[in-house]
């Protein structure tokens, strides 16, 4: 036996696959991409009993192996390709108790790949109070299969499914419907013509209208030639194949199982009436939000501060204590200040994806998918578009990528074009610190206002979402039809191991992927902030000391530190822009800002972080909220006031300030007219916004 | 440490920023993996 063995773990959505992933590999997993494709690719590893060790992936919840989407394809890849590294040894089937029937249709499909095969029934704590019994032995016969009857929540049935693991040799690779029971004649000239081929895999890749990029194409081409049915033909074999499976699982669940109905006690349908209820459910969502947006403020304050206030001191004591010069400079004005600028927005956002994963693994997130459908379609939406435009609140490139299963292409652009408007997590940084200056403390009827004006973004940004969808959805002339079909999971306690990973993988991603893009930027505009062309620049000291003779100590340090930074490079690109932002009440350097925030808009708060610090003579622990808020212009004003404050608030909530969001919907959209148009199009409406904000709060 | 060597420190910084910014935004060409064959770095024609 191999001392490592490739474990898959398949499944539906919601059947806890994650959970039982979980369970086997500890924090000893990883998540990546797929080659190419932006699916996530999540791998762990279990220690298996007589020394072996698993690699297990965590595949995509998948219905069946008739693929519909990007996600499933690369299921069906995997499990037809022998020749990829991470090919299966092994197949572990996750099922919910509660969805044996629907659940078995995709593990009798991969045990006719004759792949060594466990079907893992989760949930199974669930049972008593679901009125449900099973007989294992006689559902392993039937299935040819070994059952583990597993619960994550009560950590039950783990060690047992991994020593079915470590023995998969001794399982059955005969298939639970032979694939010519579909259509004899067609499957003989199959079998006739590649005897050395497996016939369901022949069948899946002569069905699925999916790409086989990874499997060996060469092998299979010729099949080709067996296309001799059309396509309506091969359609109606695989509505046969289906009614086919579902026969042989009706009839072992028939033996197999029992539902005590008088036993069952179904909480679930008293809680949908009231949380999917047309007043109480959108009540019901609306205090939920609320809740979310009061706790990122309350209790993300805290240990914000303390990460500012330490980096501060980090930055002034490495200024005080290496040797003065440039790279001591860079290390306390760009680097310091730059990872500082990442660092305080952990808490925020680890809070937020904290509410986000207690929403999803309690079950309640599709609920408010279901709520949110009826809104959708008096707006031209797809309820589908629902998902995207919620995990919007997260980041736009999965949300973007998540409209790949709304099947009309109408429906599918108008949502790709409208999601950016939703407040995506790299909003937040900027949100939370331009609030925290300009909106003041105090509450009313116990709601903190800052938590209220946080909130309102957030609907301004779904309202201009559906908004600008309704008006697309008038004046794009594309033709389609939809439907909505979405799987209410059963509620759950959400399970702290899940909840916590999630959020650990999330501000993960956040410190490590914006972080280095805000660190380099960061590194940069040190550069650009601190050389300069000319003799303003070069000769600042004698210019200040001539001008201002009166003048001494850190008040002179501090002038020449300002004139220094208006005349190098970023001073004069800043400038140069503001004539442009001076009518949103924007200075130069909230300029610069502007620019550099258009990598990504979480940028915003490093570079200001960097320009202040440059721009000061740096003797003072000071946070980064607290050089913003000191920021004054010439004549003594504020640059951060009640007017400047909300219109930049709204500058954000608007605009496209997102490279990596253009790129990738040019890549769903194959054509760069569309992200030009949403550039365009979201830039000018945050112009205007933002304009008309300051003009009238001034 | 001598003011040279802190020049040449902080250069190198900014200039290794700026190689992975151009390369983060695709200015600069990725290095193709060669194993990788599956759609969506090239265009396969499956959408």
């Amino acid at each position: 036996m191999p001392k490592q063995i490739n474990v898959a773990l398949i499944g539906n959505p919601n059947t806890g696959k994650t959970s039982v992933f979980n369970s086997l590999s500890g924090l000893n997993q990883k998540v990546g991409n797929y080659p190419g494709i932006t699916v996530d690719k999540k791998e762990g590893i279990c220690k298996l009993p007589r020394g072996v060790k698993a690699h297990i992936i965590d595949l995509p919840g998948t219905y069946s192996l008739n693929a519909s989407s990007l996600d499933e394809n690369v299921v069906i890849e995997l499990l037809l390709n022998r020749n990829d590294k991470d090919f299966p040894d092994v197949a572990v089937v996750v099922s919910d108790v509660e969805n044996l029937k629907r659940n078995l249709l995709l593990f009798t499909q991969i045990k006719d790949l004759e792949i060594p095969t466990i079907l893992v029934i989760n949930m199974s704590d669930r049972m008593a109070y679901k009125g449900i019994t099973l007989d294992i032995p006689f559902l392993e016969k039937e299935l040819q299969t070994k059952i583990a009857l597993v619960s994550t929540r009560k950590k039950l049935g783990i060690d047992e499914l991994k020593e079915l693991i470590t023995n998969y040799k001794e399982l059955s690779l005969k298939p639970s419907l032979a694939a010519s029971e579909i259509d004899k004649d067609y499957f003989d000239k199959l079998r006739k013509a590649f005897p050395n081929q497996l016939l369901y895999k022949l069948w899946l890749v002569i069905t699925q209208d999916v790409n086989f990029g990874n499997v060996n194409r060469n092998e299979v081409q010729a099949i080709d030639s067996f296309k001799t049915k059309s396509n309506a033909d091969l359609k109606r074999l695989q509505q046969k194949e289906t009614i086919k499976r579902y026969q042989f699982i009706n009839n072992t669940l028939k033996k197999g199982q029992t539902i005590d109905l008088k036993t069952a006690k179904d909480l679930r349908i008293k809680l949908d009436r009231v949380l999917t209820h047309k007043v109480f459910g959108y009540v019901i969502f609306f205090v939920i939000l609320l809740t979310m947006f009061q706790a990122v403020y309350d209790w993300a304050t805290y240990p914000t501060d303390f990460i500012d206030e330490s980096f501060a001191s980090l930055a002034n004591w490495t200024k005080n204590t290496l040797p003065p010069g440039a790279f001591t400079n860079l290390l306390a004005e760009g680097i310091i200040a730059g990872i500082g600028g990442v660092m305080v927005f952990i808490p925020p956002i680890a809070i937020l994806f904290l509410f986000i994963a207690l929403l999803e693994e309690s079950g309640y997130m599709s609920r408010v998918v279901f709520l949110m459908d009826n809104i959708m379609k008096r707006f031209g939406l797809s309820g589908k578009s629902v998902v995207p435009l919620i995990s919007g609140n997260a980041c736009a490139i999965p949300a973007v990528m998540a409209a790949r299963n709304i099947e009309s292409w109408k429906e599918r652009l108008i949502t790709i074009l409208v999601t950016p408007f939703t407040t995506c997590s790299a909003r937040l940084p900027v949100y939370v610190i331009i609030i925290s200056l300009v909106i003041p403390k105090g509450s009313f009827l116990g709601l903190n206002y800052q938590a209220l004006t946080l909130m309102a973004l957030y609907i301004i940004g779904f309202m201009t979402a559906i908004i600008s969808a309704y008006i697309l959805n008038k004046v794009l002339k594309i033709k389609s039809k939809s439907y909505f079909v979405i799987e209410m999971p059963s509620y759950k306690v959400p399970l702290f191991k899940n909840v916590a990973l999630t959020v650990l993988e999330k501000t993960k991603t956040f410190v490590f992927e914006a972080g280095k893009i805000i660190l380099a930027i960061s590194i940069v505009l040190w550069f650009l902030a601190s050389y300069g062309p000319g003799e303003q620049f070069n000769d600042a000291e004698n210019i200040i000391k001539t001008e201002n003779i009166a003048l001494s100590g850190d008040d002179l340090e501090d002038k020449i530190a300002a004139h220094k930074l208006e005349h190098s490079y970023i001073g004069i690109v800043g400038k140069a822009i503001e004539p442009v932002i001076k009518p949103l009440g924007y200075d130069w350097k909230i300029g610069i800002a502007l620019v550099t925030s258009f990598a990504a808009r979480e940028v915003f708060v490093g570079t200001l972080a960097t320009i202040y610090s440059v721009g000061s003579s740096g003797d003072d622990e000071e946070t980064i909220k607290s050089k913003m808020a000191a920021e004054v212009y010439s004549n003594g004003d504020k640059v951060f006031t009640l007017a400047s404050g909300i219109s930049l608030l709204l500058f954000y909530a608007f605009a496209m300030q997102c490279m990596s969001t253009l790129a990738i919907v040019k890549r769903e959209t194959n054509s760069w007219k569309w992200p030009m148009y949403q550039l365009v199009g979201m830039t000018l409406i945050a112009y205007v916004a933002a304009l008309i904000a300051f003009q009238v709060l001034k | 440490m001598n003011t040279l060597v802190q020049d040449i420190l902080a250069f190198i910084a900014v200039a290794l920023a700026i190689w992975f910014l151009l390369h983060k935004f695709g200015i600069l060409p990725k290095k193709k993996s060669a194993s990788s064959k599956s759609c969506g770095e090239d265009d396969c024609g499956c959408h």
